[in-house]
């Protein structure tokens, strides 16, 4: 597998200083072992931590009926998608698998449209406040895979147009952060809310990241 | 695919980034531990074969082809045919999230039955042995049949 390498920038949270980090446009038995043996294993972490803080279970981050094996299994069966991972210090801080050819845009004007739909996006454990990483590691990875989630969109000719159904702790995010439209539940989708950039969007995404 | 990003770009989303949660996509969820799945046996002895047996007749009441049923819940065919031929069969999550949408009954009920959860519910354990006992695949459903799955419907259908 060939695998190229854009250079990036990270925010290191508890040094308060950026840090050079990499995106590949893959994600590799090297990300799938990170995960593995260091994501499950903090996450683990985390949980018994929420469980010791005495922290109400509902209160804990969502999850789902999966188990280890199941996820592991899906995701190597989606990774014949396009996707991209973010390394940095040597670790998988971020992942992300996305689907080119069968989803189409529900927003009225530029419904039926071709777009990137992003199937999967996840933060390393240590990146995410709500285990109680406080600080977390990195800032900025959630911004940097939806940019390149963009990119690919512009190259398959989409003009950057691109979709996903967000974890309900993540609207926030979509919404304000990324500027995306929120198109409400769906119910077909285990309720998840389903946002949706236009061009016009992408424009004032990439833009923003340029203000002063 | 080579990726221009400037460095004040990276900064600048990251701030405004913040601490927030990015997680999409149903993979995204973290998943439960291990230790809270309770194996199969401690729920009942063949789940699969309840679970089973459930979808076959929901499949065969509403008229519709495993194909087509496949199609319009967006399940794959093969874990279709595996949930209803294979009684050790253990069908994924989603898939038993897509068939409780499509056949308008509670997700979490139909996750005990599917023997993805552990049972709250001993209402559902004991007729869901009843319901499979009661129950033989043929082509058309008997009226037995359809009172079984109406009977085991309503029990699954209370909330």
């Amino acid at each position: 597998m060939t695998v190229t390498v854009s250079p990036i920038v990270l925010f290191n949270v508890e040094f308060g200083e950026p840090v050079n980090a990499e995106l590949w446009d893959a994600i590799t038995e090297k990300q799938l072992a990170d995960w593995e043996a260091d994501w499950n294993a903090e996450l683990l972490l985390a949980l018994q931590r929420l469980n010791r803080a005495g922290v109400d279970r509902k209160q804990w981050p969502q999850s789902r009926h999966w188990n280890w094996r199941k996820k592991t299994e899906c995701i190597q069966k989606m990774l014949a998608y396009p996707s991209f991972s973010i390394m940095c210090d040597g670790m998988t801080q971020g992942m992300m698998i996305l689907d080119t050819p069968s989803k189409r845009c529900r927003i009225e004007c530029q419904k039926g449209k071709n777009l990137v739909y992003i199937e999967y996006l996840e933060n390393a454990p240590w990146n995410r406040k709500e285990l109680l990483f406080d600080p977390p590691r990195f800032r900025g990875i959630g911004s940097i895979l939806i940019l390149a989630a963009i990119m690919l969109s512009k190259e398959e000719g989409f003009n950057g147009r691109i979709g996903l159904h967000s974890l309900p702790q993540a609207n926030s995010f979509y919404a304000n952060s990324c500027g995306m439209t929120d198109l409400g539940i769906d119910p077909n989708y285990q309720g998840l809310h389903y946002f949706e950039m236009t061009e016009q969007q992408v424009v004032a995404f990439i833009a923003k990241g340029s203000e002063l | 695919m080579k990726i221009e990003i400037t460095k004040e770009w990276c900064l600048r989303m990251a701030h405004l980034e913040g601490d927030a949660e990015i997680g999409a996509g149903l993979l995204s969820f973290d998943p439960i531990l291990d230790s809270d799945l309770l194996p199969v046996s401690d729920i009942l002895d063949e789940p699969g074969i309840v679970f089973g047996r459930f979808v076959q007749l929901m499949r065969r009441d509403h008229g519709l082809t495993i194909e087509k049923l496949a199609q319009d819940s967006d399940v794959e065919i093969a874990e279709l045919l595996e949930i209803e031929d294979d009684a050790h069969h253990r069908p994924q999550g989603r898939t038993v999230y897509q068939l409780a949408n499509y056949f308008k009954v509670p997700h979490r009920n139909l996750l005990q039955v599917a023997g993805l959860t552990a049972p709250r519910d001993s209402r559902i354990v004991e007729e869901g042995v009843r319901f499979a006992a009661r129950l033989e695949p043929v082509a058309e459903l008997s009226p037995e049949e359809r009172a079984a799955l109406e009977a085991f419907v309503a029990v699954i259908g209370s909330e």
